[in-house]
């Protein structure tokens, strides 16, 4: 089987293998002490709780774990994991990792076209499989989704680890809007168009310009506007965490754009992933303020 | 920081003050250049091809520069306030946001030369996830343009990685790799001479590899020798601006020709038998970026415990990461140079493989390693690192602090913590 880890992959080949196993998750309560010995503060909270039941050996049935570059946490991970590997602290599937390179540039995307060949090439996928791969996946990406009704709250910022903070969106009678970390690592993003020269390129191409990501050169502003707008939301709660290191510089622009919008917002910055420090009530009690 | 901020350290060569005279000379020519003359200037970070601005005669001021000059003034405090004023979150990374802050802030009167005129480019490695963001935000504030230079993994894993550099560095450093920084080196050099009008030549460039190997090599001698002789006869006090400084200026006949220099004063003291304290006990090294702010910090132990150090990244990290066979190729060989430096020395297992070897080479007896709270880049792979060294018998220890923003570093507090280890670990 073959795991993934981190955001931005070529998902497409991971399931023409016919052996993804999904993203690589963990229990994300649970206590690290041996990742700890391990891993930094800074690294996102994440990366311990996969690193601990790594070494555990909870992954050792997997044979490959892609990593992704487009993530600091995600690729300097993957350094780590060899180095454990190669030192023999830890076993587990083999450490792989998929070169996103995002600068809006010829010299990029070229770089990211021969990493999606080469990532092919390893997995054993040819071109008529990842076809077949990206048209499936571009089937499931035409599925009309119905404009949002009701009450509706964007939780933006930071993946959640599961549905604690819109479970506390919900109590306020809103439907949120938002990201878990599982759903961040297995979006596919937009359309692949097939009318390129190979599948290949076509994947490449897709990959290169997204606009999601922490290394993406996307307008932040822009972005959380259009998040706005697709959400139908009334209400905004921008959650990041204290290990966030790239969107924290989106932060003042952000905040202009939810102003410009005139929609209420509760920003939050440097906040516990886990949400024990009191974020639930706090959500909760800002969206019971604005409710109509 | 408490009263006792900013301990100037003590100099004991003679091409130290030539170094810090020379510096300020050339800060001042720069302010001229760039400022009264509105000459093309670039904003670079430290990781990035000097060598192509260098060979186009167009002048940089180094982030990392710019940042320990602003940090030297006392007003990182003043300005990362204005980052927070300005909706930044507080913990935002420190290291490389220095200049931005001071951007920010608008303050004429109080920032180094007024604050800085509109570049022609900012040019950095995306090497973390910070770091882009800083200098889109940077160039947008300066009304100018960010070229990004992309930082391509690396699957070619050699903890030996510094014994082949110099001579097998296409497979050291990954060909795919090199090839993508030339390219990407290639696009900065039509920008540049698109802005400037300047023109770019290789014979130029090949020339500088050459005036570099050779600058880098004296550098690289008195590495070897401070590291074999007993006493240390330099401080990395002293080791860090001799290195530092020629080369922000390397491949100039002055850089050439004061590593020569400062080599021979190390020689000389080392054929003397001086050494940086009076009764060497100790010998320690330093892992991380300097503290700019408290340079005497570095010098407070000699006398008190005989503990010296003797090591810091600086110096002899002037070998593998700039020394180079040019082999005809020079583009291809400065792109060797810049393509790794901040992985080398950040994560493993080409930290920890460097910095266990130079451990043993040098003789250390303790560890005193940088962990920047707000810093992912900057505290990576020093966990791996330090039991790599305590594996090899060498004690760590880890402090919380930051090399630039001066609020969360007590020179007294420090100072005491290092003692208090050496004497834990029944060293002192």
């Amino acid at each position: 089987m073959i795991a993934s880890i981190g955001p931005l992959l070529p998902l497409e080949i991971l399931e023409a293998t016919g052996r993804y196993a999904g993203p690589l998750l963990a229990d994300f309560d649970a206590p690290t002490p041996v990742a700890r010995r391990w891993l930094e503060s800074k690294f996102a909270p994440w990366a311990p709780c996969v690193l601990e039941r790594w070494a555990a050996g909870a992954y050792d049935g997997i044979e490959t774990a892609v990593f992704s570059r487009a993530d600091d946490t995600a690729q300097r991970l993957y350094y780590y994991i060899c180095e454990l590997r190669r030192r023999g602290h830890i076993k587990g599937p083999e450490p792989v990792i998929f070169d996103l390179a995002q600068i809006p540039r010829q010299s990029s995307l070229d770089r990211t076209i021969a990493q999606v060949r080469s990532l092919a090439d390893r997995l054993g996928v040819d071109d008529a499989a990842l076809g077949n791969a990206i048209e499936v996946s571009n089937q499931g990406r035409s599925t009309i989704v119905e404009p949002p009704v009701g009450l509706n709250c964007l939780l933006a910022g930071t993946p959640t680890p599961d549905g604690r903070l819109g479970d506390a969106v919900r109590r306020a009678g809103f439907v949120p809007h938002g990201v878990t970390l599982e759903e961040e690592w297995s979006d596919p993003g937009p359309q692949v168009d097939l009318s390129c020269s190979t599948p290949v390129e076509a994947l490449g191409r897709q990959l290169h310009g997204r606009t999601a990501g922490p290394r993406s050169f996307a307008d932040p502003a822009e972005l959380m506007a259009a998040k706005v707008r697709a959400a139908g939301a009334s209400a905004v709660v921008l959650w990041r965490i204290e290990e966030d290191e790239a969107y924290a510089w989106h932060l003042p622009a952000e905040r202009r754009a939810l102003e410009e919008l005139g929609v209420p917002h509760l920003v939050m910055t440097r906040r516990d992933w886990l949400g024990r420090d009191g974020a639930p009530d706090e959500i909760r009690k800002f969206l019971e303020g604005v409710k109509p | 920081m408490n009263s006792s901020e900013n301990q100037r350290s003590r100099k004991t060569l003679a091409c130290t003050a030539e170094a810090t005279a020379f510096q300020k000379r050339f800060g001042q020519d720069l302010r001229r250049r760039v400022i009264d003359e509105g000459e093309p200037f670039a904003i670079v970070q430290a990781d990035t091809p000097h060598e192509i601005f260098h060979a186009m005669d167009i002048p940089i001021i180094t982030n990392q520069w710019w940042s320990a000059y602003i940090s030297a003034k006392q007003l990182s405090s003043r300005y990362f306030d204005a980052m927070v004023e300005a909706g930044y979150p507080a913990n935002s990374c420190k290291y490389c946001s220095l200049g931005l802050a001071c951007t920010l802030a608008n303050e004429p009167e109080t920032a180094p030369w007024g604050g800085l005129p509109t570049p022609t480019v900012l040019v950095a490695r995306l090497t973390c996830d910070c770091i882009q963001q800083v200098f889109g935000q940077w160039s947008q504030a300066l009304g100018s343009e960010f070229f990004p230079i992309e930082a391509p993994a690396w699957e070619d894993k050699d903890p030996d990685w510094f014994a082949h550099s110099k001579s097998d560095w296409e497979r050291v450093y990954q060909p795919d790799r090199i090839a993508q920084m030339v390219r990407e080196m290639r696009d900065l050099i039509s920008l540049l001479e698109n802005r400037t009008g300047r023109k770019f030549e290789e014979a130029r460039l090949h020339h500088l590899m050459e005036q570099i190997n050779v600058q880098e090599g004296f550098i690289w001698e008195a590495a070897q020798a401070i590291g074999a002789a007993r006493p240390c006869p330099v401080s990395i006090a002293e080791q860090m601006p001799n290195t530092m400084i020629p080369q922000w200026h390397r491949g100039s006949d002055w850089a050439v020709a004061h590593a020569r220099k400062f080599r021979d004063e190390v020689l000389e003291r080392i054929a003397e038998g001086k050494g940086a304290a009076s009764n060497e006990k100790l010998r320690l090294m330093w892992i991380g970026a300097g503290v700019w702010h408290d340079p005497g910090f570095y010098q407070s132990m000699e006398e008190s415990l005989g503990a010296v150090f003797v090591w810091s990244m600086y110096m002899p990290f002037a070998g593998p990461a700039y020394i180079r066979d040019i082999k005809g190729k020079p583009m291809e060989a400065l792109a060797s140079r810049v393509a790794s430096m901040n992985e080398t020395l950040h994560l493993p297992p080409w930290m920890n493989g460097w910095m266990t070897a130079e451990a043993a080479r040098c003789g250390i007896d303790a560890a005193v390693m940088l962990l920047p709270p707000d810093n992912r880049l900057s505290q990576s792979g020093t966990k791996l690192t330090a039991i790599a060294l305590e594996a090899a018998g060498v004690p760590v220890l880890m402090i919380d602090a930051d090399m630039v923003d001066a609020k969360i570093w007590d020179h007294d507090r420090m100072v005491a913590m290092v003692s208090g280890f050496l004497a834990e670990r029944g060293l002192a």
